[in-house]
């Protein structure tokens, strides 16, 4: 599958943090917590828009092993994609192929894991101090009512309309 | 890793960014900011050991307040979970100006971030505590390790003696707290003797809130889950006896709570009952809206 394109991953507005073979990225913008899984955190990190989906898949071939095909790379790049993790958009790739009918080609022909990005809820006993208390919609999503679970103001005085 | 612990390290590693960010946010339109409670809480723990918080707390002077509240409501202040407080307010006696004075600049992601002195912090830690009822066990190992892992010069005088005598009560009480419940060593300290000398009533109201597992919300919240609201009645009769003595400036000697939860309640269902008659009324509001003619319900 040939594709000229070349991805760049998102490097404003997020915040990265390395586990052990996992990449956490929280997404400023849209309050939201992704776990890359180490081939998805490779594929990502080879995104610097010089190369091309087949460059990547050279690049993680070498670095990981096995035989990657651009079907793995465009696995992870639209998922990466649907996450808002690439600066650029990138036109998916999979012409009348469900991801999951990918994931069945891929895993098949593959010795490494297939790139995954899961998201990470807030556990609620994490936010059972935040009081989302508000007057007006505008104090919802700002200031210490960032994690309210809505931007509307009740007519209960909570972000959670 | 379980999928909490990853969540809980990335967010303290986002509200990180973001106290780097609303300092420099806040510095570029010439206000000092002083990080209060969280991360200034949390730099006291071991590596090892999380101390989890949700927002981040920052105290303005007086006369920045309404400009920071401003600018904490425009892009991109906005999407910083920044809660911000006209100085100390409740929390603490100290003149601000002596506060900023004493306060100290720690690096974080290569920004000065200023935080209150050890001395001050640790006397507002133990009033915020305090004035929560005691409520979060959990919070009371900021006492611990604040006191643990004090410097070297941390100097007592100052922490105890630069508020008045019912506070100094107040705070040596909180670090009785964490040597009783905690084990916190505190042979040697200047007032070991008084802090282990803690009220009946204050040990028996910390373990009646520790074993209520409810915690104190405000009335208007609950007024759409009528067996919530009975709760926060039921839990508000009577007053939670720390909190009801600290609110209304009480000693922590061993007389009967009775005058401060008193006092309490008539304090606390004043704006509760405010704040159920203005959500009635803006419920009632939003109805007529909706059903007069040509109303758009919004």
């Amino acid at each position: 599958m040939k594709n000229p394109q070349f991805p760049i991953a998102r490097k404003t507005g997020i915040v990265i943090q390395e586990v052990p073979d996992e990449v956490l990225v929280y997404d400023l913008d849209a309050n939201k917590a992704h776990c890359l899984n180490q081939t998805a955190a490779l594929i990502w990190k080879s995104c610097d828009g010089s190369r091309s989906i087949a460059d990547i898949a050279k690049r993680v071939e070498s670095l990981a092993g096995g035989n990657i095909s651009d079907d793995f790379v465009w696995l992870a790049i639209d998922q990466l994609n649907e996450n808002d993790l690439l600066e650029n958009e990138i036109s998916s790739s999979f012409s009348g192929m469900s991801r999951r009918d990918v994931i069945k080609k891929i895993g098949l022909s593959t010795m490494i894991a297939v790139p995954i990005i899961a998201s990470l809820a807030a556990p609620q006993s994490a936010m059972a101090n935040v009081s989302c208390i508000c007057n007006q919609n505008s104090d919802c999503g700002v200031g210490a009512n960032v994690n309210c679970p809505t931007l509307i103001c009740s007519g209960l005085g909570t972000c959670n309309g | 890793m379980d999928d909490d612990s990853k969540w809980r390290l990335l967010y303290l590693k986002k509200l990180e960014t973001e106290v780097v960010h609303a300092f420099s946010f806040l510095r570029d339109a010439g206000i000092e900011p002083i990080l209060i409670k969280g991360w200034a809480a949390a730099r006291n723990y071991p590596k090892d050991v999380e101390r989890f918080y949700a927002d981040v707390d920052l105290a303005v002077s007086a006369s920045d307040f309404d400009l920071a509240k401003r600018l904490l409501r425009t892009e991109p202040g906005n999407k910083l979970g920044i809660d911000v407080h006209r100085e100390l307010r409740h929390l603490d006696t100290r003149p601000w100006n002596e506060i900023y004075s004493n306060s100290q600049e720690i690096r974080l992601n290569d920004v000065m971030i200023r935080v209150p002195s050890d001395e001050d912090h640790l006397r507002i830690m133990a009033v915020h505590w305090l004035n929560d009822g005691g409520a979060r066990k959990d919070r009371l190992w900021d006492i611990y390790y604040a006191v643990k892992n004090r410097p070297a010069g941390f100097d007592w005088d100052i922490c105890l003696n630069s508020v008045g005598e019912i506070r100094r009560e107040w705070i040596i009480a909180t670090i009785g707290l964490a040597h009783k419940y905690l084990e916190l060593e505190i042979d040697g300290l200047p007032f070991a003797d008084q802090a282990r000398n803690i009220p009946p009533w204050l040990v028996r109201a910390l373990e009646k809130e520790w074993q209520s597992g409810m915690p104190l919300r405000s009335m208007h919240i609950s007024l759409d889950d009528p067996k919530e609201l009975f709760q926060q009645i039921k839990k508000r009769i009577p007053p939670n006896a720390i909190q009801a003595t600290v609110e209304m400036e009480g000693r922590f000697d061993n007389r009967s709570r009775l005058r401060y939860q008193v006092g309490s309640i008539i304090r606390k269902f004043r704006p509760s009952f405010s704040g159920i008659r203005d959500t009635i009324v803006k419920k009632s509001e939003v109805k007529y809206r909706i059903r007069r003619p040509g109303g758009t319900g919004d």
